[in-house]
């Protein structure tokens, strides 16, 4: 029977790690539910992200935290211009898979074009920090992109109940034709939410390098447990992401903690096909 | 200490047999060029390393043009991505065999891909000769060389070597943990070593798989620390060993002794927690490794190539040195009788006892498998040295304790 | 057979033994496994197809059943000397039967369609991995399948694979088109566009989805024992990857999902694309020229190659446009079936019927009959329960209380599909027509489904007439959002009718119509009601009620208040009240 003070650490691990999956679901989760398009590219440009901070940091000798924030707007941008792709071919839910599916190769022969196939690793001075609370360790770098994801999770859900931008996006996702006749210019909150969803995997990646693996293939690791979060958090539902995160986290943790380890991804599955059958409503 | 002598005479001699049939004899290689095809993981998630691999042919080729060829005719190497898929890689050595028509052909990266390349060979009686194998008992074509040099039994004898140099030190290990990837040749290496701790009366208090492509190490990191053993044993790829370090670091422990079985060695000399990690290898750049046959040539060329090429630690270790010997067993093959038939070039092989790199290899055990010619190195001030079996580690070097 | 069918399985059975001359001939080896690749990826993207595609259920679980059949395979052969070829039987048994276990839970949850199912299916191929991954399975070290005895065929070693994947290939192109002409795929078809109007039409839909799921696992089950072989060494990591639930929808989004022949030449395209630039030399860029190619396409033929190429053939040929299910539209021969009238005093019975939606309460008690021939009016305000009510004897809800009877027989313990097929038809106060089905097709589906139980042929004969009958005859080839809302909703009449019904539920059909339509609408309600079935007709504009109403029903708040002969009814104090207010009440 394994210790409370293991149970207890497993649990902290798996709602940090639950965090990162709500960070990278974040923007994936926000893009599908209101443009109604699934961008598998998402992954790939949160993994430039996190080349581009291992980059930045150790040939500029720049912090992380400054080099999220260059990535931030580039992103943004990056995010609009592969909005301006879509519309105009007019690509819908069916078909955005294909396409996204085709730029994640394409960035991810990009990544490997200028950093080689090989592993990398983003070595930082407080990569190994943590605060001690009681018997317990809280990692300090997961903590913080925990913190990230809560705050970002939040900031949106507030964003998109409060603000007149908000409340145009959720509109149009659920009837364009009477949005439009109310003046949303869809065209333009599209451009937003796409840059919004770029710069969230932008931040994403900075986590990542900084936590995690770099090699160009890693961008295929996350793909399954993030639309799995993503979809149990509901679309277009940010703190419901967050939450779902912490869920799949935490049961993948705890499984890891008792029995052997390889069998976590089976607890977490099932007990998210469990869920989707047996609960009578959404979160 | 007489035997010792003789040994390295010989090494001596055949390094200088080597030396002499590279040296330049007059004309440069000429003629049809001699088509030796192959696949490589170039991209997907193989690739990391294959990488290191493809460098390694390259340089390899470009050498042996320099000189003479092989038997005076330039050497082309016919490369193909295989995507890190098995059954791609399957059917492009059939491509390079039927369609493109290559003279010979030399092994892929990483077990599954030679595996499902051997049936192949098999099919058309071509010599194989690999560098990346790591499950000997399932290798069972009569032809196949490999130069990963484990032994028939890399389950049994490499535990057994990681042991030995432990027992060693003042304070060897009672307690051991294995915390293992599923990557099959991991496991199966990993399982090799609870059973090797146990028969050695060690005390195995935790055994661990853990899926590959893990994200999550809190809660085995946990349960590492919750275990305390005296040693850990990590069957890790790539980076997993870092990870593990990093996030028992996190929780404030650092396990006495750990070893790592396939790590990415750039990343654990530089990780600021792998200093003293252990890990095993066929060659390291010092000596003595340094003066096995073209380790002197071909070491500065590698650096010198794959920092072209962007290669984050652009030093010669096993996987590079595996490579070389892989090419120098075949050309020692070719050279030595004069033909590009595989029948008669495998015969040969199998009889015959063959200087490379990382030591003379020979192929007439169980499986076509001879030594194991693994040793056991430490991280030490930033650097990889061997430091067990002693003839082979770096001059001064020993295992450091904790 | 006669026509495109024959055209169709004379040109498979020639490319079929065309490939297979080509193989006793001898081909280099290359190309034997190369044509063997291809051949296993049409299998997999056709069979995928066959649920994800025709129905619109996207499944991300197709690697689930592909390395059940693997290990199926792997395991029987290695552990239990079982010969190969039988292996291959109960792989595809196995996985046939996991996707029916699954399916039979699943389908049953109204809730989970769309991205809900994917996620499940994805979910499930990762249980599935785990499982084999840490049981005896596999364990780990994966299974090793070089010294099974592969029976010899042809000359090489690798014909036999290539034979069975040719067979499997062409077997599954042509079940996917045999299945998109006859009843299962037109039921499928229509569960894609409107599922819930498919199930009130007479679609029988989870069984039609339960079958089409347990054939499209199955031939992956097969394919993936087949694929073992050719691998040789089986690991987890490998077969339980996101690879295979990944390309099988690009392979067939590319080539048309919708298409029996679409997965087979998106699979062809994406499957050979794997094999250019494999040079070592621009492995990288290559791959990434590939990708670009394939978003190109995409971008360029949305709806997929295959359909726009026949969309450009015909363009060229200046054939009229062609619907998009590739239903050709036949000439009508032989006789339409007889009208079956229904014998007199078959009435559709409404006993004392309740149903509540978690705290409203939307029917009380309600009670009506309506005879054969006769019309009886349902009215009442706003939220008072009338489509409700439709809803229910049409069997989409079922009642909490109460009983509806066709006759004698009981309709309200039987799913909606059923209650089609016995005679009830309906009407939506907002047209919901197929959306990617002609108004022939629309029509001819409920003649399919219907009480009138017509072959494909009949169906569309039936449907020409129904649609004449309307005046919509012109417009039989066109696509409903083509149609203005005047003919939507003569369409869902033409649909309505074409089922051969005993009982037909209108609702609203006369809003938005202008006066002129309405006066025909009420000419066609007429002509109906005179062939003898009884109709329920829900409206708001009085004046056509008061005029074609035998008996008229009040319904207030999920209550009836009145009920009788239309003047009686709309006189009652109660009605006027509610309707106009007490005061009024004179």
């Amino acid at each position: 029977m394994p210790s409370l003070t293991l149970l207890g650490q497993a649990l902290v691990s798996g709602v940090l790690a639950g965090g990162i999956y709500g960070l990278l679901a974040l923007g994936l989760s926000l893009s599908w539910g209101l443009l109604r398009l699934v961008n598998l590219a998402h992954f790939a440009l949160a993994l430039l992200g996190a080349y581009l901070t291992y980059q930045l940091g150790t040939t500029f000798h720049v912090s992380p935290w400054l080099a999220a924030l260059a990535i931030v707007p580039v992103f943004f941008l990056l995010g609009c211009g592969l909005h301006a792709v879509f519309a105009y071919f007019r690509v819908t839910e069916f078909t955005s898979l294909l396409v996204t599916f085709g730029l994640t190769v394409i960035l991810e022969s990009v990544i490997q074009w200028f950093w080689t196939a090989d592993y990398r690793r983003y070595e930082t001075p407080y990569a190994t920090a943590s605060l001690r609370v009681g018997p317990l360790f809280i990692p300090t770098l997961e903590m913080l992109a925990c913190l990230t994801a809560a705050a970002l999770a939040f900031a949106t859900w507030g964003w998109l109940r409060f603000t007149y931008v908000g409340k145009a996006l959720r509109a149009s996702a659920e009837d364009p034709a009477i949005a439009a006749a109310f003046g949303v210019n869809h065209r333009r909150q599209a451009y937003l939410l796409s840059g919004v969803s770029a710069a969230y995997a932008g931040v994403a990646g900075a986590f990542i390098a900084l936590i995690s693996t770099l090699a160009p293939s890693q961008i295929w690791t996350w793909v399954g447990v993030v639309f799995a979060v993503v979809i149990i958090g509901g679309l277009a539902n940010p703190i419901g992401a967050l939450l779902a995160g912490f869920l799949i986290g935490v049961s993948e943790s705890l499984t890891m903690a008792v029995v052997t380890p390889a069998w976590a991804p089976l607890v977490s599955f099932s007990v998210l096909i469990v869920l989707l059958i047996v609960r009578p409503g959404r979160v | 200490m007489i035997s010792r002598v003789f040994m390295a005479c010989r090494g001596l001699v055949a390094g200088l047999l080597v030396l002499a049939l590279t040296i330049p004899a007059g004309a440069a290689p000429s003629g049809t060029p001699i088509r030796i095809g192959g696949t490589l993981a170039l991209t997907g998630p193989l690739a990391p390393t294959a990488l290191l691999h493809k460098i390694a042919g390259e340089v390899y080729i470009d050498e042996l043009n320099k000189a003479n060829g092989l038997l005076g005719r330039p050497v082309e190497w016919v490369l193909l991505d295989d995507q890190s898929k098995p059954d791609l890689t399957r059917s492009l050595y059939e491509k390079l065999l039927t369609v493109d028509k290559v003279d010979l052909i030399i092994g892929p990266y990483a077990t599954s891909g030679i595996l499902a390349a051997m049936s192949v060979a098999q099919r058309y009686n071509k010599v194989y000769i690999h560098h990346s194998f790591g499950m000997p008992h399932l290798a069972k074509y009569e032809m196949h060389f490999p130069t990963a040099a484990f032994g028939p039994e890399p389950n049994v004898t490499l535990p057994t070597t990681v042991f030995n140099a432990l027992a060693t030190t003042a304070t060897p290990p009672k307690t051991v943990a294995i915390v293992t990837s599923k990557f099959p040749s991991a496991q199966f290496q990993s399982a090799g070593a609870k059973e090797v701790a146990e028969k050695r009366g060690l005390k195995v208090v935790l055994y661990l798989e853990y899926e590959a492509g893990n994200r999550d190490w809190g809660a085995l990191a946990a349960r590492v620390k919750d275990a305390k053993p005296d040693f850990l044993w990590v069957g890790a790829l790539g980076l997993d060993g870092n990870q593990m370090l990093e996030a028992m670091k996190k929780l404030d422990y650092t396990p006495p002794r750990h070893f790592h079985l396939f790590p990415a060695p750039g990343p654990m000399v530089v990780a600021p927690d792998g200093n003293l990690a252990l890990s095993s290898t066929v060659f390291e750049e010092h000596a003595p490794f340094l003066n096995n046959p073209g380790a002197a040539r071909l070491v500065p060329l590698f650096r010198e190539r794959a920092t072209k090429a962007n290669v984050p630690y652009p030093h010669v270790d096993t996987q590079v040195a595996g490579s070389f010997a892989a090419w120098q067993v075949l050309e020692a093959a070719v050279t030595a009788t004069k033909s590009l038939d595989d029948k008669t070039l495998g015969q040969w092989i199998r009889a015959n006892r063959v200087p490379t790199i990382i030591g003379t290899l020979r192929f007439d055990g169980p499986n076509n498998y001879g030594d194991d010619l693994f040793k056991v190195k430490q991280v030490q001030d930033g650097k990889w040295v061997v430091v067990w079996p002693k003839e082979f580690a770096a001059p001064g070097a020993r295992l450091l304790p904790p | 057979m006669s026509g495109e069918p024959r055209r169709v399985a004379i040109t498979l059975v020639a490319v079929g033994v065309g490939f297979v001359a080509l193989a006793t001939v001898g081909l280099p080896a290359f190309y034997e496994s190369f044509l063997y690749i291809i051949f296993s990826w049409i299998a997999l993207a056709t069979s995928w197809a066959l649920l994800s595609g025709y129905a619109g259920y996207f499944s991300f679980g197709h690697g689930a059943f592909f390395g059940a059949g693997m290990y199926t395979t792997a395991t029987l052969t290695t552990k239990f000397n079982v010969p190969f070829l039988w292996t291959l039987l109960a792989a595809g048994i196995l996985a046939a039967a996991l996707g029916a276990g699954i399916g039979a839970v699943v389908f049953r949850v109204k809730r989970l369609r769309g991205e809900l199912f994917g996620l499940l299916t994805l979910a499930i191929t990762f249980v599935l991995g785990t499982i084999v991954l840490n049981t005896r399975i596999d364990g780990g070290p994966g299974v090793f399948l070089s010294a099974v005895p592969l029976p010899r065929v042809l000359a090489s070693p690798t014909g036999t694979l290539y034979l069975l994947g040719l067979a499997l290939a062409l077997g599954t192109v042509g079940a996917a088109y045999a299945i998109g002409r006859a009843r299962l795929g037109f039921g499928l078809f229509a569960i894609h566009d409107d599922e819930d109007v498919a199930e009130v039409e007479g679609v029988p839909t989870f069984r039609y989805k339960l079958v089409a799921f347990a054939l499209s696992a199955g031939i992956a089950g097969v394919a993936g024992g087949i694929h073992a072989m050719y691998v040789g060494y089986v690991t987890v990591g490998e077969t339980f990857s996101i690879t295979v639930p990944l390309y099988v929808v690009l392979m067939s989004v590319l080539g048309g999902a919708r298409h029996w022949l679409g997965p087979a030449v998106g699979a062809t395209l994406i499957a050979s694309s794997l094999y250019a630039f494999t040079g070592g030399q621009q492995a990288v860029l290559g791959r990434a020229a590939v990708a670009l190619v394939l978003v190109a396409v995409i971008l360029v033929l949305p709806e997929g190659v295959v359909p726009a190429f026949l969309r450009y053939w015909r363009a060229w040929r200046g054939r009229p446009r062609v619907l998009e299910a590739a239903r050709t539209l036949a000439s009508v021969d032989g006789p339409a079936p007889a009208r079956s009238a229904g014998g007199p005093g078959v009435a559709l019975v409404v006993q004392d019927v309740w149903k509540a939606f978690g705290g409203i309460q939307a029917l009380r008690g309600v009670s009506l009959q309506v005879g054969a021939g006769e019309i009886v009016g349902l009215v009442g305000p706003n939220g008072s329960g009338k489509t409700t009510l439709i809803n229910v004897i049409s069997g989409h809800y079922a009642t909490d209380r109460g009983r509806i009877a066709l006759g004698e027989v009981t309709l309200s313990t039987r799913p909606a599909h059923e209650v089609a097929a016995l005679g009830v038809s309906r009407t939506y106060q907002i047209p919901r027509p197929f959306a990617h089905l002609s108004a022939l097709d629309n029509v001819a589906l409920a003649a399919t489904f219907g009480a009138a139980r017509c072959s494909p042929r009949q169906a569309r004969a039936e449907a020409r007439r129904w649609l004449e009958f309307t005046g919509l005859g012109r417009r039989a080839g066109a696509l409903p959002h083509e149609l203005n809302l005047h003919e939507r909703k003569f369409l869902e009449l033409a649909r309505a009718l074409a089922g051969q019904p005993r009982v037909i539920l209108l609702d609203e059909v006369l809003s938005g119509l202008n006066p002129g339509e309405i006066a025909s609408a009420i000419g066609l309600i007429r002509q109906i009601q005179a062939q003898g079935v009884a109709i329920l007709f829900v409206e708001h504009l009085m004046r056509a009620v008061l005029a074609l109403s035998d008996q008229l029903v009040v319904l207030n708040e999920g209550e009836v208040i009145a009920s009788g002969s239309p003047r009686e009814a709309m006189r009652a104090p109660r009605v006027v009240e509610v309707y106009l207010g007490k005061s009024h009440v004179a």
